[in-house]
């Protein structure tokens, strides 16, 4: 390599940096725009939504596709959101929980899938779920780099944010899936006879899960119980978790193990998990972990008549 | 270390950088090239390197005692020594447990059932393919093909040159060695063709395939459920998931190789173009056809000795090309199927009935695709089991509207393979090979072609899952 090579592969290189990072940025400002009009559709759409009606809302809900399919917040109260999103673990939903900016009195309901909360190998990977805002909202970032869950180049190319999302944008942003001002972030789950075959199927094929002595909180967890806490004591929320319910729970012990963590933390945690437990109609489930539409309507009013009494505290 | 990696990004600039600075030292760059893809395969697991180190002093000595032979007889007796050692280690590692196994059910049969004489063994990355390559020379050396080379460095840098070691392609000595133990020159049109060739490499891997995968797993992880339009698609997008897969991973390594002058055969020329399988396979995985075709079929005798012995090795040759991919029943049917169907083009080709075919040509690209699409079901299913379950489906025949999944994953999907293959079909009808596209690119050109390739990748690219072929 001679010292002409040397220089053509510098120029080379610049210019590419240059007109990659300029087309980068044109394609991100132009995504932004579009984006930012989409309120409909899980990807975009609910998260606008949310950051737009996060602090004018009475009720929060937050947690994984158990607590977006699982309760209907018109239940609930009439000023109640559903920010339940289907993979979402811990991460992501205190993130946005954080994001709360005034001192208004609120409820939080937060799911606690217990699985997860037990699984040592869980890093906060559903916080890249917001990766979409972490070059437009500082909270985020932080969150997102303070996981080690950032792509390094995204620092550099910010139209990373929008990977995976542009048939979602742009399809909601000229055919929104419904009209987001009448939409409270539920998702119920209608069955058809097919997925309730392949429940069936499924419980058919099923092999009991095995039962350990002994459960360790996730670190990440366990900080961000202590955050959730923390900052729900010092803002003026209620915070109340929840586990959703389960279609045959056979081991207990993790169960009595979270109940049991979440005492020793003064938090207000309810275990639903065998609330369907005496009725084993299949029609109220679409899997073992999700409710179906009409096994979330009969959860939903549960919550409600738990919450009546907090709830009058608020009004 | 993958590609597509945060590591091999950091990993290969570093080498290029290091490699063209000491380019007037082709002893310290052979070492460095050397040492960086020990450094390069120990980053998957250390400790399979002593294998590589010691199939490479085997053979080197086997080949310099081949050539040293004084009679036949002799020479004979040191190419045994390199099969049995390479075949027997590949064997050990590899099929130990499928034989084993096999065993036991087939003693089981006869109401014998011996202890379990499985081992727990893992599978060396890469095994088959260095395997292959270090069988190649000494058998080189044998038919006096090739003289053996005394530079230790030369020949171990030969066996375990980076772009090259996990997943090929398969490079012979003649084509590579000569290549190693002379002086490299930066080229211009070099770099312009690897460069491109590894965008293309990489957006074929993790835009493509990876997006395909998704479906494709859910699906083939559930097969009771799905009906025959689901695992129709399913295995489609399989074909193309496996292809991208595959072709990327051979771009990104052919385009690193030439970014540090070495011009590696070509290994993937858009197959699924082919009107017949016989042409399939001067298409696909081309540096592993052409090694089966000659180091086996034609030691078999290929098709001198009659139209019979040429369908005995056909199946012979293709039933061992599908036990090389794995140790498993699925893909010696696979295996057996091509053998099967390419016996039957030899058959209607001798009797002058393809050629008089061959003007429809629609009907022939058809039937290849279908015959690959079909024998693809055992190569993508992990048991026989799960193979049976989706020919099942299929002919069960409910062509219902099929299962979406993710849609939003399903429209990145296919829009990216519609892109995908508009290129493939670009690059078929123009006669370009994708390994040329960027010599005559000017600078301006490249940079843009990169630019969208890059953004491309960017907004499309999915979660990256390990190389198909790394499992074989």
């Amino acid at each position: 390599m001679n010292r002409e090579h040397i220089k053509y592969l510098l120029k080379f290189i610049s210019i590419f940096l240059v007109v990659s990072l300029i087309a980068d940025k044109l394609i991100f400002l132009t995504l932004n725009t579009f984006s930012d009009q989409v309120y409909s559709g899980q990807s975009i759409g609910k998260l606008n939504h949310y950051l737009k009606t996060k602090d004018s809302v009475d009720v929060l809900i937050y947690g994984s596709s158990r607590a977006n399919h699982h309760i209907d917040p018109k239940y609930l109260s009439n000023s109640a959101f559903n920010m339940g999103i289907d993979g979402c673990k811990m991460a992501y939903p205190t993130t946005l929980l954080k994001l709360l900016n005034t001192d208004k009195k609120q409820i939080i309901l937060f799911h606690i899938g217990i699985d997860y909360a037990f699984d040592e190998n869980y890093l906060g990977e559903d916080i890249k779920t917001l990766n979409i805002k972490y070059n437009r909202n500082d909270d985020i970032k932080k969150e997102i780099d303070r996981l080690n869950q950032n792509n390094p180049l995204q620092e550099i190319y910010w139209s990373i944010g929008y990977n995976g999302m542009l048939p979602g944008i742009f399809k909601n942003y000229f055919h929104p899936n419904y009209d987001y001002k009448t939409y409270n972030g539920f998702d119920g789950l209608k069955i058809n006879k097919k997925q309730q075959s392949a429940f069936k199927h499924e419980l058919d094929n099923s092999i009991p899960k095995p039962c350990d002595d002994s459960y360790i909180l996730n670190p990440l967890y366990d900080n961000y119980l202590q955050e959730i806490k923390s900052f729900c004591d010092s803002h003026n929320k209620t915070v109340i978790f929840f586990t959703a319910p389960t279609y045959s729970d056979e081991c207990k012990t993790d169960n009595q193990a979270m109940q049991k963590i979440m005492d020793n933390m003064s938090l207000t945690y309810y275990d639903f998990t065998d609330f369907f437990s005496s009725d084993s109609r299949l029609e109220l489930w679409k899997d073992s972990t999700h409710l179906s539409d009409t096994g979330a309507a009969i959860f939903s009013a549960e919550i409600g008549s738990l919450l009546e009494p907090v709830l009058k505290q608020l009004n | 270390m993958l590609f597509n990696s945060f590591e091999y990004l950091v990993f290969f600039p570093l080498v290029f950088i290091l490699y063209w600075g000491i380019n007037n030292h082709l002893k310290a760059q052979n070492l460095l090239l050397l040492l960086s893809s020990y450094v390069f395969y120990a980053w998957w697991d250390w400790r399979f390197l002593s294998l590589i180190i010691l199939s490479s002093f085997i053979d080197y000595q086997v080949g310099l005692n081949i050539y040293r032979a004084v009679s036949e007889k002799i020479k004979k007796r040191w190419l045994l020594v390199s099969l049995t050692a390479n075949l027997g280690l590949l064997g050990v590692f590899k099929y130990y447990n499928f034989f084993a196994e096999s065993f036991t059910d087939l003693t089981s049969t006869i109401g014998w059932h011996p202890n379990d004489l499985t081992l727990n063994i893992i599978l060396p990355v890469g095994i088959s393919f260095y395997t292959f390559q270090t069988l190649s020379y000494t058998i080189d050396i044998y038919r006096e093909k090739l003289e053996p080379t005394t530079d230790k460095i030369a020949f171990f840098t030969y066996i375990a040159l980076f772009p090259q070691l996990v997943a090929g392609p398969i490079e012979r000595a003649s084509n590579l060695l000569p290549q190693i133990t002379t002086k490299r020159q930066f080229k211009k049109t070099f770099f312009k063709e690897g460069i491109v060739q590894i965008f293309v490499g990489l957006f074929r891997k993790i835009v493509i395939a990876d997006t395909l995968g998704i479906y494709v797993d859910s699906v083939y992880g559930n097969l009771e459920i799905h009906d025959a339009s689901t695992t129709i698609l399913a295995t489609i997008f399989y074909a193309f998931q496996i292809y991208y897969d595959f072709a990327g991973y051979s771009d990104m390594a052919i385009g690193s190789a030439k970014l540090i002058g070495f011009d590696f055969k070509q290994n993937f020329n858009l197959p699924y173009f082919s009107t017949s399988l016989t042409e399939f396979w001067r298409r696909w995985h081309m540096s592993l056809s052409f090694w089966l075709r000659d180091y086996l079929y034609i030691s078999l005798g290929g098709n001198r000795k009659g139209i019979k012995i040429t369908y005995r090795n056909l199946m012979l040759t293709m039933l061992l090309g599908g036990l090389w991919h794995g140790s498993s029943w699925n893909f010696i049917i696979w295996g057996c199927i091509h053998g099967l169907v390419l016996a039957l083009e030899k058959y209607l080709n001798s009797n002058n009935y393809l050629p008089r075919l061959r003007n429809i040509k629609i009907l022939g690209f058809l039937c290849t695709f279908s015959v690959v699409i079909f024998s693809w079901i055992f190569f993508r299913a992990q048991t026989l089991h799960e193979a049976i379950t989706a020919i099942k489906n299929i002919f069960d025949a409910d062509f219902s509207i099929p299962f979406l999944g993710d849609l939003t994953t399903l429209i990145n999907a296919v829009s990216m393979l519609c892109l995908g293959i508009l290129f493939d079909a670009f690059l078929f009808k123009k006669q370009i090979h994708l390994e040329q596209l960027g010599a005559n690119f000017s600078t301006p050109k490249i940079v843009g072609t990169l630019t969208i390739i890059a953004l491309l990748i960017m907004l499309f690219y999915s979660t990256s899952n390990n190389f198909i072929y790394f499992q074989f």
